[in-house]
C-alpha cells in the first residue's frame, strides 16, 4: 500500500510536469516566431524554466499543506525537507526563467510599465520567492521569531499560486488557447480543492477531538 | 530728454521684434488630436501602430515659410501597436534598440512652399544616433479661429511618408528576408497646432 501511494504520488507529479513542459511545444508561444539562432533557443529554455517553477510551485503547496495521504507514503519529516529543497528549486528555475526571457530581448530593455502589467505580476512573484527563500533559509541569522516568520510565510506561500496562474494566464500567448488554459486552471482548481479538502478534514478532526 | 525716451523705446523695440515675431508664429501642438502613426506590411496583412510620445516646436507663417521650422521629438517607448509584447520586441535591438537610442528626432532646415497648400520641410532625420537627409511633405489643411477654444487660431497639418526602414537600420533584414516584416513603412504625421490670437 505504501508503495501503491508513493507511486501514485510520483506519478502524478512526472505527469503533471510532462504536461506543463509539452504545453509550450503543442501551442508554440508567437513571441518565438520572431526570435532566430541562440535567442530562440533561449527563449524556449526561458519559457521551459517558467514551466518547471509552476509545477514545482504548485507541488509546494501540496507538500506545504502535506495530509494523511502524503504523511503516511513519505512522513512528515521528509515532507518537510522536499519542501525546504524545493522551495530552492522554485528560486533556481526562477532565476533562469527571469533570465532566459530578459537576455534575448536585452538587459536595458525592461518590460517595465503598466501596459507590461503580467510580466511585472511576474516580477512581483520573483520578489516573493526570492524574500520567502532568504527568509526561510536564513530564519535564525536574520532573528525572525518562528511565530511572526509563520505568520508571514503562511499566507505568502498560498497567494503564490494564485500570483503565478494571473502571471501565466496574461503573459504567454501559449495559454490564450482553450486546451492550455483549461489545464492549467483545473489544475489550480485541484490544488485548492486539495488544500481545502486537508484543511477542512483537519479542521474537523480538531474539533471532533476537542468535544471528545 | 523725450527724443532719448523715444530712441530708447525704438532700439528696445527693434531689438525685441524678431523674437516677438517668432513667438507670435510659434504654435503648439494639440497633443490630443496630433498623431505620428505607421502602417507596415507582415506576410498579407498591414499591422498599423503610433507613438503616443512626442514632441513638437513648430514656427510657422505661411506669408513667411523661409522662417518657418518643424522640430520633432518621438520617444521610441511610447511605440503601440496594440500588442505589449510587440511593442517590446519593436524597442529592443532587433529593431529600434531603445535601450540605447531613446528618441527619434526630425529638426527642419529649411520649409519650402509648394501648390495646393503643400509644404515640403527639408530636415534632419536622427534615428540610431544617426543622421539622414529627409524631405516631409506637409500639407496645411488649414487655418482658422478655434471653434471650441475663444482666443485661439487653430492651424493642421497632415503628411504621408514612405521610409526604407533597412535604410535606416531599423533592423538587419531577417524579418524581411524571411518574408515577415516589410522594409517600407509608411509614416503618418497628422497635427492639430494652436496658437493665441
Amino acid at each position: 500500500m505504501e508503495y501503491f501511494r508513493k507511486y501514485t504520488s510520483a506519478l502524478i507529479f512526472l505527469l503533471a510536469l510532462a504536461c506543463a513542459l509539452s504545453l509550450p511545444y503543442l501551442y508554440e508561444s508567437q513571441t518565438l516566431w520572431y526570435k532566430i539562432g541562440l535567442d530562440k533557443t533561449l527563449l524556449r529554455l526561458g519559457q521551459i524554466s517558467g514551466m518547471i517553477a509552476l509545477v514545482l510551485l504548485f507541488s509546494q503547496i501540496v507538500l506545504a499543506v502535506a495530509g494523511r495521504f502524503l504523511e503516511k507514503s513519505f512522513g512528515l519529516k521528509n515532507i518537510m525537507a522536499w519542501h525546504r529543497a524545493n522551495g530552492l528549486l522554485i528560486l533556481f528555475f526562477a532565476v533562469l526563467h527571469v533570465l532566459l526571457i530578459l537576455v534575448p530581448e536585452g538587459l536595458e530593455n525592461l518590460p517595465i510599465g503598466f501596459k507590461f502589467w503580467p510580466e511585472m505580476v511576474g516580477a512581483l512573484l520573483f520578489w516573493i520567492i526570492l524574500a520567502m527563500v532568504i527568509s526561510s533559509r536564513y530564519r535564525q541569522a536574520l532573528h525572525l521569531d518562528y511565530r511572526r516568520w509563520r505568520a508571514i510565510h503562511k499566507p505568502l506561500g498560498y497567494l503564490t499560486p494564485v500570483i503565478i496562474v494571473v502571471h501565466v494566464l496574461y503573459v504567454s500567448d501559449s495559454f490564450s488557447h482553450n486546451v492550455p488554459k483549461t489545464i492549467l486552471l483545473l489544475a489550480f482548481a485541484l490544488l485548492c480543492l486539495r488544500v481545502f479538502w486537508v484543511k477542512g478534514t483537519a479542521f474537523l478532526q480538531n474539533r471532533k477531538d476537542k468535544s471528545v | 530728454m523725450q527724443i532719448y525716451k523715444s530712441l530708447c523705446v525704438l532700439f528696445l523695440s527693434l531689438l525685441f521684434f524678431p523674437f516677438a515675431s517668432t513667438a507670435a508664429n510659434t504654435w503648439e501642438v494639440d497633443t490630443g488630436h496630433s498623431n505620428i502613426y505607421f502602417s507596415v506590411d507582415h506576410i498579407f496583412s498591414k499591422v498599423h501602430g503610433h507613438f503616443n510620445d512626442f514632441t513638437s516646436e513648430i514656427v510657422f507663417d505661411p506669408a513667411d515659410a523661409g522662417n518657418s521650422s518643424f522640430a520633432f521629438t518621438i520617444t521610441v517607448d511610447s511605440i503601440d501597436t496594440n500588442i505589449s509584447k510587440r511593442d517590446k520586441h519593436l524597442q529592443s535591438a532587433d529593431f529600434f534598440d531603445s535601450g540605447k537610442y531613446s528618441t527619434i528626432t526630425f529638426v527642419s532646415t529649411a520649409v519650402t512652399p509648394g501648390d495646393d497648400g503643400l509644404y515640403n520641410i527639408t530636415g534632419k532625420l536622427t534615428i540610431k544616433g544617426k543622421s539622414y537627409d529627409l524631405v516631409l511633405p506637409l500639407v496645411l489643411a488649414g487655418m482658422k479661429d478655434h471653434p471650441a477654444a475663444a482666443g485661439k487660431e487653430v492651424a493642421g497639418f497632415n503628411g504621408k511618408i514612405v521610409l526604407d526602414r533597412l535604410a535606416y537600420g531599423v533592423g538587419t533584414g531577417k524579418f524581411y528576408e524571411m518574408g515577415l516584416v516589410g522594409k517600407d513603412v509608411e509614416v503618418f504625421v497628422s497635427l492639430e497646432v494652436t496658437r493665441n490670437k
